[in-house]
């Protein structure tokens, strides 16, 4: 009887199908991630070494630079637009009135379900010839960016806002009501900033590919990261110099973004262990 | 307001879906009456709570605050329901709130009170629940019995006419029940009316001037604790004793 137990249980690190007990695994694991850290580590000194040309970098640099603070201004516009937007398409997705949040249903199934390339060429390309006559606006090209990424970040973050406001439990509601507040205060003061909370993680996800969706513009020849690729790489057949400075500049705008959501995730903690 | 009833309950009726749930309820709560209504689940007594603020919608009859309809479509509920308080089985405390803030935040944003005043006053609630030191406390930081008390602080502080208690001390541990039924017959030595639907039978016989006995959707008896207690009226009520007992 001893020995058949034993035999069940005969390591007590073992994991029930027998594969590998944890520290097995944990080399494993260990192994496998150090050696992908190192060779990739391996190829970007590689890289810097052998395929950069430093020499080329204070001539493309200026551009770079120019490309960089279109980018960033295209960015802090479309962001405070399709966050502050988003809100609002998430609070109309949860009201009770049908036409309400049929609508915003609508709206989040198309520009969640086009691709953005898609909607970019919509505005650009289609917009102007609706227009009787010469179509006024001359340098459609930075308005067509703003519109396109504001009305389809805007989607993202209302379904994000709307998951959010849907884990915020029903008795807040209630409770917020039964002391004589209107819905309209009680979403302000109650369910909104829990529903924001919840949902700030999908927030500054969708906002961090805001920043990577971009490069797209360059098929409406917006002068930004992607775009400053292509010059260079035609004008002299050097790939590494110029994906290093995209590389650079996008990380530069999308890791301190990732701060600061995981900062305003903290900030609003409540006494930690919150619920 | 007539032979001194302060919350009146009519003829209700009440459906989820094709479930009758409230069967020509009529029920008068009198000024400084505290009421227990308690029964097997399903019965019917939150429901019968939860219409008193309008927190369900009645399909029949009616349900009156001071002689004002509060189940009329075109009352002003929100005015009504400042004063109506309510305590949750649930707390249902703001989260992302302090102990203090709970109970300032609708003094401050419905009635508009100043900041300072709204404060002096949210203190002093907070020291008739026994909770001064939990002032800057988050809801998550506090035991279920302090949240409860913090609760019924965050209610008074709009100095309801009459408080409704929802198996407040159902979601408890053990050991914390007696801190916010306490809490309770304080109030009720105080003199408001309450309305507390509970499994608490001591509570019932002790501070109950009223037991209401719902079974079904009806109420089957109703009367003082002592008589109710000792001898029911009816075959039900005696049964319901006698599965408590």
């Amino acid at each position: 009887m001893a020995d058949s137990h034993s035999s069940v249980q005969p390591n007590a690190n073992a994991t029930a199908d027998g594969f590998a007990d944890d520290q097995t695994l944990k080399y494993i694991g260990v192994g496998l991630s150090s050696l992908f850290a190192l060779g990739v580590a391996l190829l970007i000194l590689y890289i810097l070494a052998t395929e950069v040309n430093y020499g080329l970098i204070p001539t493309i640099l200026p551009q770079f630079i120019g490309a960089y603070g279109l980018v960033l201004g295209i960015v802090v516009t479309s962001s405070i637009l399709s966050v502050t937007s988003g809100i609002f398409v998430g609070l109309a997705r949860v009201s009770k009135t049908r036409l309400t949040s049929g609508i915003s249903a609508a709206y989040v199934q198309f520009f969640r379900g086009t691709p953005l390339l898609f909607q970019i060429f919509v505005i650009y390309f289609g917009i102007p010839t609706l227009w009787p006559g010469l179509f006024p606006i001359q340098n459609w090209g930075l308005p067509t960016a703003i519109i396109a990424l504001t009305l389809n970040h805007a989607a993202y973050v209302g379904e994000a806002v709307r998951g959010g406001i849907g884990a915020v439990h029903d008795g807040q509601m209630e409770a917020a009501r039964s002391l004589g507040m209107g819905y309209i205060q009680a979403m302000r003061e109650v369910v909104v900033p829990q529903a924001w909370r919840n949902a700030l993680a999908a927030v500054g996800n969708d906002q961090i590919i805001l920043v990577k969706d971009t490069s797209l513009l360059t098929v409406i020849a917006i002068p930004e990261l992607i775009q400053q690729f292509r010059d260079v790489n035609s004008a002299t057949f050097d790939p590494w110099t110029p994906i290093v400075l995209v590389a650079i500049a996008y990380l530069s705008i999308t890791i301190p973004m990732g701060r600061l959501v995981e900062y305003l995730e903290n900030r609003g903690d409540w006494g930690g262990d919150a619920r | 307001m007539t032979d001194g009833s302060l919350l009146e309950f009519e003829h209700v009726d009440k459906y989820f879906g094709d479930t009758h749930v409230l069967k020509d309820v009529s029920l008068d709560i009198a000024n400084g009456e505290v009421c227990v209504v308690v029964g097997p689940s399903g019965s019917g007594k939150s429901t019968l709570l939860r219409c008193a603020n309008r927190l369900e919608e009645i399909q029949a009859g009616e349900i009156r605050l001071d002689d004002r309809s509060i189940s009329d479509p075109g009352a002003d509920i929100n005015r009504l329901r400042q004063r109506i308080g309510m305590v949750f089985q649930s707390f249902n405390l703001f989260p992302h709130k302090t102990a203090l803030e709970n109970v300032t935040l609708a003094p401050r944003k419905v009635r508009g009170v100043d900041d300072d005043t709204a404060r002096e006053r949210g203190v002093d609630l907070l020291a008739e629940v026994g909770l001064s030191d939990q002032a800057a406390s988050y809801p998550s930081q506090l035991s279920g019995g302090q949240q409860q008390r913090v609760a019924i602080a965050r209610a008074l502080a709009m100095d309801p006419r009459v408080m409704l208690f929802d198996e407040v001390t159902s979601a408890l541990d053990p050991e914390l029940v007696g801190e916010v039924l306490g809490v309770m017959r304080s109030l009720a030595d105080d003199g408001m009316t309450m309305m507390v639907v509970t499994h608490e039978m001591g509570f019932a016989r002790e501070v109950a001037d009223r037991v209401v006995l719902m079974d079904e959707g009806r109420i089957v008896e109703t009367g003082a604790p002592t008589p109710f207690f000792e001898r029911p009226d009816t075959d039900r009520g005696a049964q319901f004793l006698s599965k408590l007992f």
